[in-house]
């Protein structure tokens, strides 16, 4: 609203999950693996290993071009990203927590020298310096997680700094502590999984060792995930928790995939590094890899997803407007507000879309991801400008809209543009018709005996005819539900599915 | 002041510190990132040139600072990313409101810049590895460079974007998918030349200051670098004192008037002048003298203290331009003392681990250290 939109042909949102679990991928590797080379380091001067030290002087090769160029790198891109794609949720971040991210780059800056000196040194500094350099390294690269995990938490959780502003009440906030074991665990988990990457082919008892002691870390990172996910499944708001429990199928299967990604990289781990090192080739260390990046990836998309529909919980708004400008921006309408419009004029096609950019781009493309053609089939004007009107309690919770009447009805009538063809399949049954229109003008806020707002319990016995005759009156039963303006037929198709379901549908006794 | 629609307005926050603290750290920062970029930019194209002369066993010189340059290289860029990232968090504190609308106008250069540093920085290494000896390596060097060069023009765009809000809107309106440039900026060119050639002046000053230290134990080699970085040295001052002057006859009239009538903008102004001009004398007069240590070290370091104050006036510059759109002074601030300190005690721990670290390296340097595994007895 207050800034220009980057349009893109996909959603904004989607930009920046792909910069960060990218960046987040490397960059707890960075941090685990700091953990993993200095403590194989001193490993290999204990047991006296020449093949084991050989191998960390290789590894911490690897570990410094991956890590200073592309983790480092990586963080800046987000920086980019969020900067581009969210200004306002980036302005609030960097006005509460500049100081937070200064420290951060203190322990930024000490991480990269150290980490240098310790990939570069190796015949300069004598055992005992070289191993002091990697223990400077590792401290300094934890230390940046515990300051930026309390700037990534607060996002879903700013706890007290609502009320107060306060740096320390956002910082140490609901989630920080189970969200920086939880991270501390995933980096033991891919410090083990790239360990293994520059073990080399040449079978040896050497190397099954090395692949041992990797695969030990992969195990250890993956028995450590069950009790701190719980533990940070417990610290999140109620209403992230809600989409687990059905609201958001989408959550359901993320959190599977995870659960799934873990098991399985701990499963690999035993099997091909515990128990059969030489079976550890490339193949099944590419797999291990793309099961670790799964689990993180499964961990942010997570984190992101729940935290909808904010940016920042209860301040700012995923489509990047705060909360508290919605009410002027209701009154003032987006002609007055918007600084960066496209079209002024609000009768026009290209307004209504650029509100869709404006209000809606962030997290929904027209045929893409989220795409809007579908979950618009059939709408018209003045039910897509009734749905807008109440965003925030539908099944997906969005922001509320941040426009007045004439900007409502505007993009109303461009949503309804999109797919306005809707046709009854004569040749199907009515039900499957009527199921068809459930979806389109009732399933955003309802489920028949689903977990979200179930029909069942208020209709249950409803004859067809009574829930027709219900339709025309929906906006004056509760000032939540639009006006019900579809055509006759696909009323009738409606009532017919419904009454239904609804006999069919069990009741809470189960029978 | 009623705010003219195209101007995002400020965030709701109130700054978490004072604004003189901020604009310090953030020239401070600058000013360091600035040294670091000069010499990782054109250190780069400083060693595909001389590695590429040094092919010819006649010019052996050219392949040992290829050689040294080549080692330096990721390590100057990593100094200059670290940098900048500083730079860019205390930009975004005082500007962030413009910085990001200018930034997304032109997004998908401005999102370009982290592929394309990201591949200068391998190209870096590559050069590194195989000690800039190799064709590959140089081409490597060479792709590197231009990356950085396609970079800095990116942020002689958005720096000079930042400034002209007035444009936005039209800008917005013409290609609202992030594919602009500010091409049509009178000061776009003189900007980006004067910044490129003052690169090449800070190098060519910072290879005289190591040619000095050479001169010790290799005469010849540190006599044949002096000899020709004094010189580039001096051709890239006098040329960068033209270029300079370009750039503030391109300025708006009301910009420039603004800059020269505030007394302080004049005073920066000369004093820059001053300070390039002796740095460039006492590199050449230093140059041809016997023992030119004294002379050349206390060129370079004028050359620093220019490039802080060029630094000191940009941030004018910007202050011109801006005065009708945004001023920081006038922004709310809520200082966070406790953590500002937190801030600067750790900062000191943090340089003195740095420091400890560098020491651990010359303690070693000092005694014959063998390899670590056999240091350790294995």
């Amino acid at each position: 609203m207050n800034y220009p939109v980057w349009q893109l042909p996909f959603p904004g949102g989607i930009l920046i999950a792909l910069v960060a679990v990218t960046h987040v991928f490397v960059s707890h590797f960075a941090i685990g693996g700091g953990a993993f080379l200095v403590l194989s380091e001193r490993r290999a001067y204990r047991e006296r290993d020449p093949a084991l030290l050989a191998y960390v002087r290789k590894h911490s090769r690897f570990f410094a071009l991956l890590t200073l160029v592309f983790g480092a790198l990586g963080g800046v891109g987000i920086w980019f990203t969020i900067g581009l794609v969210s200004p306002e949720a980036t302005s609030s971040l960097i006005h509460t927590f500049v100081w937070g991210w200064a420290i951060e780059w203190v322990f930024f800056f000490v991480e990269i020298v150290s980490a240098i000196v310790y990939a570069k040194s190796w015949d300069k500094l004598p055992a005992r310096d070289h191993l002091i350099v990697g223990w400077i390294y590792l401290v300094a690269a934890w230390l940046s997680l515990v300051v930026i995990n309390g700037i990534i938490t607060f996002m879903l959780t700013p706890g007290n700094w609502l009320q107060t502003k306060r740096f320390t009440d956002g910082f140490f906030n609901p989630t920080y502590f189970p969200s920086l074991l939880l991270r501390t665990a995933i980096c033991i988990l891919l410090a083990g999984a790239f360990g293994l990457v520059t073990v080399g082919r040449r079978t040896s008892v050497e190397r099954d060792k090395i692949v041992r002691w990797a695969a030990q870390w992969m195990v250890l990172g993956a028995l450590l995930l069950p009790p701190l996910a719980a533990w940070y499944y417990h610290s999140i708001p109620e209403f992230s928790k809600a989409y687990f429990s059905g609201r958001l199928p989408a959550a359901q299967h993320i959190a599977r995939g995870g659960i799934a990604f873990a098991a399985l990289a701990l499963l690999v781990a035993l099997v091909f590094g515990v128990w059969k090192p030489r079976w550890m080739r490339m193949p099944q260390i590419l797999v291990l890899l793309v099961l670790g990046f799964g689990v993180i990836a499964s961990f942010e998309y997570l984190r992101e997803l729940v935290r909808k529909p904010w940016a920042i919980t209860g301040y700012i708004y995923a489509n990047d407007v705060r909360a508290e400008a919605v009410e002027r921006y209701r009154e003032a309408g987006m002609l007055k507000t918007a600084k960066f419009l496209l079209s002024e004029d609000p009768n026009s096609a290209a307004y209504g879309q650029n509100i869709f950019v404006i209000q809606c781009g962030k997290c929904h493309s027209i045929d893409g991801e989220r795409a809007m053609r579908p979950r618009v089939r059939g709408w018209d004007a003045p039910f897509a400008s009734d749905m807008l009107a109440h965003l925030e309690v539908t099944r997906g919770t969005m922001p509320r809209f941040a426009g007045n009447e004439q900007d409502r009805a505007a993009l109303g009538r461009y949503l309804a543009s999109l797919n306005p063809a809707f046709a009854l399949n004569a040749s199907a049954k009515e039900a499957a018709g009527g199921r068809e229109v459930f979806e389109t003008r009732c399933g955003s806020c309802h489920t028949i005996d689903g977990p979200f707002r179930p029909l069942k319990n208020a209709l249950r016995g409803a004859a067809a005819e009574q829930i027709e005759a219900l339709l025309p009156v929906l906006d004056s039963m509760s000032p939540n539900m639009p006006r019900f303006s579809a055509p006759d037929s696909q009323a009738h198709a409606l009532a017919a599915y419904m009454a239904h379901a609804l006999a069919e549908a069990p009741d809470k006794e189960g029978r | 002041m009623q705010i003219p629609i195209g101007i995002p307005d400020v965030d709701p926050l109130p700054l978490p510190g004072p604004v003189w603290l901020f604009k310090f750290l953030l020239l401070f920062t600058f000013t360091l990132h600035l040294v670091a970029m000069n010499c990782a930019l054109v250190g780069g194209a400083a060693a595909a040139l001389n590695a590429l002369r040094g092919r010819n066993p006649l010019h052996p010189f050219s392949r040992r600072l290829a050689a040294e340059l080549a080692r330096m290289l990721p390590t100057l860029l990593a100094l200059t990313i670290t940098l900048g990232v500083a730079v860019l968090l205390f930009v975004q504190v005082l500007y962030g409101n413009l910085l990001y609308a200018s930034s997304i106008l032109i997004a998908a250069f401005w999102l370009s810049v982290i592929a394309l540093v990201m591949a200068a920085y391998y190209g870096y290494y590559y050069f590194e590895a195989k000690h800039g000896a190799t064709r590959g390596a140089i081409a490597a060097a060479s792709i590197a460079v231009l990356c950085l060069l396609s970079v800095a023009f990116i942020f002689s765009n958005n720096m000079t974007l930042v400034l002209t809000p007035a444009r936005w809107l039209a800008m917005y309106r013409a290609h609202p998918n992030g594919v602009n440039l500010n091409l049509a900026e009178r000061t776009l060119l003189p900007r980006y030349l004067h910044m490129l050639v003052g690169a090449v002046a800070v190098l060519a000053a910072a290879v005289c200051h190591m040619a000095c230290h050479r001169l010790k134990k290799e005469p010849e080699y540190g006599g044949w670098l002096l000899r020709r970085w004094s010189l580039l040295f001096a051709a890239a001052s006098g040329v960068e004192i033209l270029l300079g002057l370009w750039f503030l006859l391109a300025l708006p009239r009301s910009v420039a008037l603004y800059l020269m009538s505030s007394g302080l903008g004049a005073t920066v102004f000369g004093l820059g002048m001053l300070g390039g001009l002796a740095a460039m004398m006492l590199i050449l007069v230093g140059a041809q003298t016997r023992r030119p240590a004294p002379f050349v070290h206390a060129g370079f370091g004028l050359t620093i203290l220019t490039v802080a104050l060029m630094v000191g006036l940009r941030q004018l510059v910007r202050t011109a331009y801006l005065h009708p759109y945004a001023q920081p002074e006038s922004l709310a601030t809520a200082p966070q003392t406790g953590i500002i300190l937190l801030f600067f005690a750790l900062f000191v721990l943090g340089l003195a681990t740095v420091g400890y670290i560098l020491l651990l390296l010359a303690r070693a340097k000092k005694r014959a250290g063998g390899t670590p595994i056999q240091a350790a007895g294995g």
